[in-house]
C-alpha cells in the first residue's frame, strides 16, 4: 500500500518538473542555511566545554572603581591563586595564567617570532583539560625554565611529538627544556597557547603585592562547593591581605579607601560564561557577546520560517490544479483518508530530498563558512548524536505542515463540484497564502533594513573622525631592543625622505596594551574621592603632531624646558574627571616610591582633544600623557608611494643597530584589525540576509508561475479583446505588489525600533537615516517585481490562440 | 495565403493557397470537415495569427505580418469574437465581461455605463449583469458573449461555431441576434458544423484540407 503512495508520489512530482525543484531547491536551500547557522551557534555555546571539570571552573575577575572610574579586570593579584588554595577548603585547585605577550623561539639559526606564549602555575593541567601526549602532566611546569608546547609547535620545531627533555633556545637565551607536549587546544577554547613557559621562570609571578592586577586567575571547585557563597568571602579575604599594603602604599585604610566611594571587589565567572560574556580588560582574547548569538539564531529561524512558508505555498497553490484529479479519484472510489495519505507522502518526499540536499551541501559549503566565520567547524559523531534527529523531526514537521493543509483541503472537495467545471479554489485558501507572503517579505524587508543598518554604522565607526590621523602611520615595534638607540633611531628615520615626522611612544591609539594608574589632586593622596585613575601614556615630544591630535589648551611637550618630565598632558575627558575649569598649571600627585613615603608633583601643561582609542561601543575614558624618551613603539608618519622602499630602508637601519626582528604594522590596519570581527560578523549577516531573500523570491516565483498559469485562459481572452502585454503584467503583478507593500508597512517601522536599540549598544553611533528604509523598501519592491514579471511577462507574451485552444 | 504547423517530424499544411474575399455588409459561413483549417482561417482573419506565406488585405490595408501591436489596435477596434465555449471570464461578472473591450479601447467610463447597458438590453440578458458566467445557461452565456463581441462597434464579427455548445432553440436564439447585427450593417464571418445555421449566411465557402473547393451563394 505505502509502496503505491510513494509510486504515485514519485510520478506526480516528476510530471511537475519545475514545481518540484523550486519546492526541493528553496527548502534545501533553506535548511542548508539554518543547519550552517545552528552549526555557527552550537560552536559559540561551546566554548571551554571541551574540559572535563568545565561546570567548576571559575576565573577571578576585579571590580574596581577609582575617583568616580569603574573598571573590570579579567586579572587579579599575582598572590591571589596562593590564597585560594590555602584560604579555602572549597578550593581544590587554583592556576594562573599570564600572557607573555612575543617570544623568540630559535630552530637551527632563525628566530622565529611566536605570539601565543604564556606563563603558567604547574597546576594548569589539573584544572584544565589539555591532555599530554609526552610528558608528565604532573610536574611539567614545575621546574624554571621549564616549556609546555602544542603538539603542532612540536612539529613545526622538531618534526617529532617525542621531544621531551630536549633543550630548546628561547630569546636567544639557552637553559630552557621542553617538559612536555599536549594536544593542539580546541578552538573553542577562550584561550590559544602555543607555548607554556613554567610561572617559576617568572620571577615577578612571586610578588606578593595585592594592589596590582595583571594575573588571570581560576579556581577549580570542590564537587558540590557553591560559588556564590565562596564569593562571599572575598571581602574578607582582601581585607585580610591588602589593608596594610594599602595602609603603607597609599597611607590610607581601606575603610577610608571605601569612605571616598571606591571600591575594589572581586567575583567570579563561570569559565562556559567567558567566551560569550565576558569582555573586560586583560582578557587572554577577543571573546564574543552573546548579542551575536540572539541575532544569528534569529536569521536562521527566519530563513527557516520562510522556506517553510514558500514550501506550503506552494504545495496549496498547486493542488488547485489537481481538483479534477482529486474529482476522478473520488468518483472511481478514493476515499479521504487515502487521498490525506497520499498529499502527505509527497509533501514528505519532497521534504526529505530537501534535507538529503541540505545535508550534502552544508557539507561541502562548510570549509568556506569556516573561512567566513573564523572557525574551525566540523562534521563528527558529535554532530550526528543531534542532528540525525533534528533531521527527522524537520521531515515530520515540515512534511506534515506542507501537507496537510493541501490534503485536507482537497480531499474534501465534492466530485460533482469539481468535475462539473472550473472550480474557483485558486482563490479559496488565498487568504492564508496572502497572509504568508506578507509574513515572508516582512521578514526580508526587516532583514534587508538590518543589514542595511550594521553596515552604515561600521562605515561610521570607519570613516569617523576619531581625533588622530591613522592613515600613512607606520608602527615599528619592540624598539626597546635598540636600548638606548632608539632617539637616534627615530632621529635618522626623521631625515629620510617620505618621513614626515616619528615618535616614541608606549601605545598608540591603535595598539591593545594598556597602562594606567592614579593621580590625586591633592598633595595628602589621602582623599580618594579626589583621585583620578586615568590611562598613562609614555610620549614623547613629538607625538601630537605625528599622530595628527589637536591640542586644546596649553603647550605640547618641548624639550627646552627642562621641567617637562612632571610634565602632564590630559585629555578632555580626564579634565572633565578632574573638574578644573581651567587645568593648564593645575598640579597632579603621585607617589613616586611608595615605601619611602616620596610623593612627585607633576603639572598640566596641555589639554588635548579627546580622540577615540577604544572601541566606539564605549565612552572615551581619562588619557593622560607623560614624556618619556624610550619607549616601545616607533610610529613614523610616511608620505611616499614607494612605501615598500621605505620600510626596506628602515629595516636595513633597524639591523644595522641590533639582530632583533624587525616588526612593524600600518596603524590604519590595526585599527581594521580591531573592527575584523564585526566586519565579519557583518558579511555573514549579509550572505544569509541574501540568502533569505533569495528564498523569499523563489517563493514568489514559484507563486506567480501558478497564478499565470491559472489564469493563462483568462489572460487569452483578454487579449482577444484588446489588452496589451503591459496591461497584462500589470494585472499580474498587482496582487503580489500589493502584498509586498503591506510588509513595508508593517516591516519598516519595526526593523526601525530594533536597529534602533541595537544602535544604543555604541558609543558612537549614527542615526538610521531615512533612506535605508526607502531602499529596502523600494530594493523589495523592485525585486519583487523582477521576479513576478518574469513570469506575467511571458505569460503575457504567450499567443492567446493557444492558450484558448487549450479548453 | 498560406499556413504550415511544424511540429519534430510532421508538416502539416492548414491553409494551402487558399483565396477568398468577403465583402463589406457580407454574412459568410465557413463550412468543412473537421481540421480541414476552418479556425486557422479565422484566427488570421481575426489577427489573432499570421499567414505563413501570401496577402491579408484588411479594409484595404495589408495586415500580414505587420506586427502585434499595430495587429492588436486593429483587432480591438474593428473585429469582435464569439466562440463555441463562450470564453467568459469566470471572475468577472456578465457586466464586466461586456465592459472589457471598452476598458481596452480607454472609452470613458460614462460612456461605458451607457454602451454596455444598451447592449445588454439588446441581447435580453440585463436582469443577469451581476451574475457570474458559471450562473447562467449555455444560451444565456452566449448571448452574453455576443454581447462582449459587439459592444465596441465592430465593423467584423467572427464566430468560429457559435451554436456548437447549445440545444436547438438557444442555437436559433443566437442565429436570430447574429442575423440582426448584420442586417444593421456588420460583416460576419461564421464557422459552422451545421446547415441548419449555414443557411442563416448569403454565402457558403466550404473548405476542404485547406483550399475553397466550393462556394455557394445563398441569396
Ligand atoms: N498548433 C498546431 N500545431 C500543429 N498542428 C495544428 C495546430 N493547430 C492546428 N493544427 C492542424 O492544422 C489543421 C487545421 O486545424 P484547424 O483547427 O484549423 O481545423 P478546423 O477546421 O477548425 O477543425 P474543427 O472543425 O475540428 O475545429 C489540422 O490538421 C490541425 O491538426
Ligand atoms: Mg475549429
Amino acid at each position: 500500500m505505502f509502496r503505491n503512495y510513494l509510486k504515485t508520489a514519485i510520478r506526480s512530482l516528476a510530471k511537475n518538473k519545475s514545481f518540484t525543484l523550486i519546492n526541493v531547491l528553496g527548502l534545501a536551500l533553506g535548511l542548508t542555511a539554518c543547519l550552517l547557522i545552528v552549526l555557527y551557534v552550537i560552536d559559540e555555546l561551546s566554548y571551554d566545554r571541551y574540559n572535563d571539570k568545565a561546570s567548576r571552573i571559575y576565573r577571578v575577575n576585579e571590580d574596581l572603581k577609582l575617583g568616580g572610574n569603574r573598571m573590570q579586570y579579567a586579572v587579579c593579584m599575582p598572590p591571589l591563586a596562593k590564597a585560594l588554595t590555602t584560604d579555602f577548603p572549597e578550593v581544590e585547585d587554583a592556576v594562573r595564567i599570564k600572557n607573555a605577550g612575543s617570544m623568540h623561539v630559535k630552530k637551527g639559526t632563525e628566530n622565529i617570532m611566536e605570539k601565543s606564549v604564556a606563563f603558567a602555575d604547574p597546576s594548569l593541567f589539573n584544572v584544565f583539560t589539555l591532555p599530554m601526549i609526552n610528558g608528565n602532566a604532573s610536574n611539567a611546569l614545575a621546574e624554571p625554565n621549564s616549556i609546555v608546547m602544542t603538539e603542532s609547535a612540536a612539529i613545526k620545531y622538531f618534526n617529532s611529538t617525542n621531544v621531551v627533555g630536549k633543550p630548546i633556545i628561547i630569546d636567544d637565551k639557552g637553559g630552557y627544556k621542553v617538559t612536555g607536549v599536549i594536544k593542539d587546544i580546541p578552538q573553542t577554547s577562550h584561550f590559544n597557547f602555543d607555548f607554556f613557559i613554567s610561572m617559576s621562570s617568572f620571577p615577578d609571578s612571586r610578588s606578593d603585592r595585592w594592589l596590582r592586577s595583571d594575573y588571570n586567575t581560576y579556581v577549580l571547585l570542590k564537587p558540590g562547593a557553591d560559588p556564590k557563597r565562596f564569593e562571599a568571602k572575598f571581602p574578607g579575604l582582601l581585607r585580610k591581605y591588602s589593608s596594610s599594603q594599602m595602609q603603607n602604599e597609599l597611607h590610607i585604610s581601606l575603610d577610608q579607601f571605601e569612605k571616598g566611594g571606591s571600591f575594589f571587589k572581586l567575583n567570579l565567572i563561570p569559565l562556559t560564561d567567558i567566551h560569550l560574556k565576558s569582555s573586560m580588560i586583560g582578557e587572554l582574547g577577543a571573546n564574543s557577546t552573546t548579542e551575536y548569538i540572539y541575532i544569528f539564531s534569529a536569521i536562521g529561524l527566519f530563513i527557516l520560517i520562510i522556506a517553510c512558508v514558500n514550501f506550503m505555498n506552494l504545495s496549496t497553490a498547486r493542488s488547485a490544479n489537481r481538483a479534477k484529479e482529486v474529482g476522478v479519484r473520488k468518483v472511481l472510489g478514493s476515499s479521504r483518508g487515502r487521498l490525506i495519505l497520499q498529499f502527505l507522502s509527497e509533501s514528505i518526499l519532497i521534504t526529505f530530498a530537501a534535507v538529503v540536499i541540505a545535508l550534502t551541501a552544508a557539507l561541502f559549503l562548510l570549509p568556506q563558512f569556516n573561512q567566513l566565520s573564523g572557525k574551525q567547524i566540523g562534521f563528527n559523531s558529535h554532530t550526528l548524536i543531534w542532528l540525525a534527529p533534528v533531521s527527522l523531526f524537520i521531515i515530520a514537521v515540515v512534511g506534515l505542515l506542507a501537507g496537510t493543509y493541501p490534503a485536507f483541503f482537497l480531499s474534501a472537495f465534492e466530485p460533482v463540484h469539481v468535475l462539473k467545471g472550473k472550480l474557483r479554489t485558486g482563490l479559496k485558501g488565498g487568504g492564508l497564502r496572502s497572509f504568508l507572503v506578507v509574513l515572508q517579505f516582512c521578514i526580508s524587508v526587516f532583514l534587508i533594513i538590518g543589514t542595511l543598518v550594521v553596515y552604515n554604522q561600521l562605515r561610521y565607526i570607519q570613516n569617523r573622525d576619531l581625533g588622530y590621523d591613522r592613515n600613512q602611520v607606520l608602527v615599528i615595534k619592540n624598539t626597546y631592543e635598540l636600548n638606548k638607540q632608539a632617539a637616534t633611531f627615530k632621529q635618522q628615520i626623521k631625515q629620510l625622505p617620505g618621513v614626515i615626522d616619528a615618535t616614541l611612544s608606549g601605545f598608540t591609539p591603535t595598539s591593545s596594551g594598556r597602562r594606567t594608574s592614579i593621580f590625586n589632586k591633592e598633595a595628602s593622596l589621602t582623599d580618594q574621592s579626589k583621585s583620578i585613575f586615568p590611562q598613562s601614556w609614555y610620549v614623547d615630544e613629538d607625538y601630537i603632531p605625528t599622530m595628527g591630535m589637536k591640542l586644546k589648551a596649553g603647550r605640547n611637550f618641548s624639550l627646552q624646558m627642562g621641567t617637562d618630565s612632571t610634565g602632564l598632558i590630559i585629555n578632555e575627558t580626564a579634565a572633565k574627571f578632574l573638574g578644573f575649569k581651567d587645568p593648564i598649571g593645575k598640579n597632579l600627585y603621585q607617589f613616586d616610591d611608595p615605601k619611602f613615603k616620596k610623593v612627585v608633583t607633576y603639572q598640566i601643561v596641555g589639554v588635548i582633544k579627546d580622540f577615540n582609542f577604544s572601541s566606539l561601543r564605549q565612552n572615551i575614558s581619562p588619557v593622560i600623557f607623560q614624556l618619556r624618551q624610550d619607549a616601545g613603539l616607533l610610529s613614523v608618519r610616511v608620505k611616499t608611494k614607494d612605501i615598500p622602499a621605505l620600510i626596506s630602508q628602515i629595516k636595513t637601519m633597524w639591523h644595522s643597530l641590533t639582530p632583533a626582528d624587525f616588526d612593524y604594522t600600518f596603524m590604519d590596519e590595526e585599527f581594521a584589525a580591531s573592527y575584523h570581527k564585526e566586519q565579519q560578523t557583518g558579511t555573514i549577516f549579509l550572505i544569509f540576509t541574501s540568502l533569505a531573500i533569495i528564498i523569499a523570491c523563489l517563493g514568489l516565483f514559484g507563486l506567480a508561475a501558478y497564478a499565470a498559469e491559472q489564469r493563462t485562459k483568462e489572460i487569452g481572452i483578454r487579449k482577444v479583446l484588446g489588452a496589451d502585454v503591459s496591461t497584462i503584467v500589470a494585472m499580474l503583478s498587482k496582487d503580489f505588489i500589493k502584498l509586498v507593500f503591506i510588509a513595508i508597512v508593517i516591516a519598516g517601522p519595526l526593523a526601525w525600533f530594533a536597529m534602533q536599540k541595537w544602535l544604543q549598544g555604541f558609543a558612537y553611533r549614527q542615526a538610521i537615516p531615512w533612506w535605508v528604509v526607502a531602499v529596502a523598501g523600494g530594493g523589495a519592491l523592485v525585486i519583487a517585481f523582477m521576479t513576478i514579471s518574469f513570469q506575467s511577462v511571458k505569460a503575457a507574451l504567450t499567443n492567446p490562440v493557444e492558450s484558448l485552444k487549450s479548453e | 495565403m498560406e499556413k504550415y504547423y511544424r511540429t519534430e517530424e510532421v508538416e502539416t499544411i492548414a491553409l494551402n493557397k487558399l483565396s477568398m474575399e468577403v465583402k463589406e455588409g457580407e454574412f459568410v459561413a465557413i463550412m468543412g470537415p473537421s481540421g480541414c483549417g476552418k479556425s486557422t482561417l479565422l484566427n488570421i482573419l481575426g489577427m489573432l495569427d499570421d499567414p505563413d506565406a501570401g496577402s491579408y488585405l484588411f479594409n484595404g490595408t495589408e495586415v500580414a505580418n505587420v506586427g502585434e501591436r499595430k495587429r492588436a489596435d486593429l483587432r480591438k477596434h474593428n473585429i469582435g469574437f464569439v466562440f463555441q465555449s463562450f470564453n467568459l471570464i469566470d471572475e468577472l461578472t456578465v457586466y464586466e465581461n461586456v465592459e472589457l473591450p471598452l476598458i481596452y479601447t480607454g472609452v470613458a467610463s460614462s460612456d461605458r455605463v451607457k454602451r454596455v447597458e444598451e447592449v445588454l438590453e439588446k441581447m435580453q440578458i440585463m436582469h443577469r449583469r451581476n451574475h457570474y458566467p458559471q450562473q447562467l445557461s449555455g444560451g444565456q452565456q452566449q448571448r452574453v458573449a455576443i454581447a462582449r463581441a459587439v459592444v465596441n462597434k465592430p465593423k467584423l464579427i467572427l464566430a468560429d461555431e457559435p451554436t456548437g455548445n447549445l440545444d436547438s432553440s438557444n442555437g436559433n436564439e443566437v442565429m436570430e441576434l447574429l442575423t440582426d447585427l448584420n442586417e444593421q450593417g456588420t460583416t460576419i464571418i461564421m464557422v459552422t458544423h451545421s446547415e441548419h445555421d449555414a443557411r442563416y449566411s448569403h454565402r457558403i465557402i466550404r473548405l476542404l484540407d485547406g483550399q475553397t473547393v466550393m462556394e455557394n451563394i445563398m441569396i
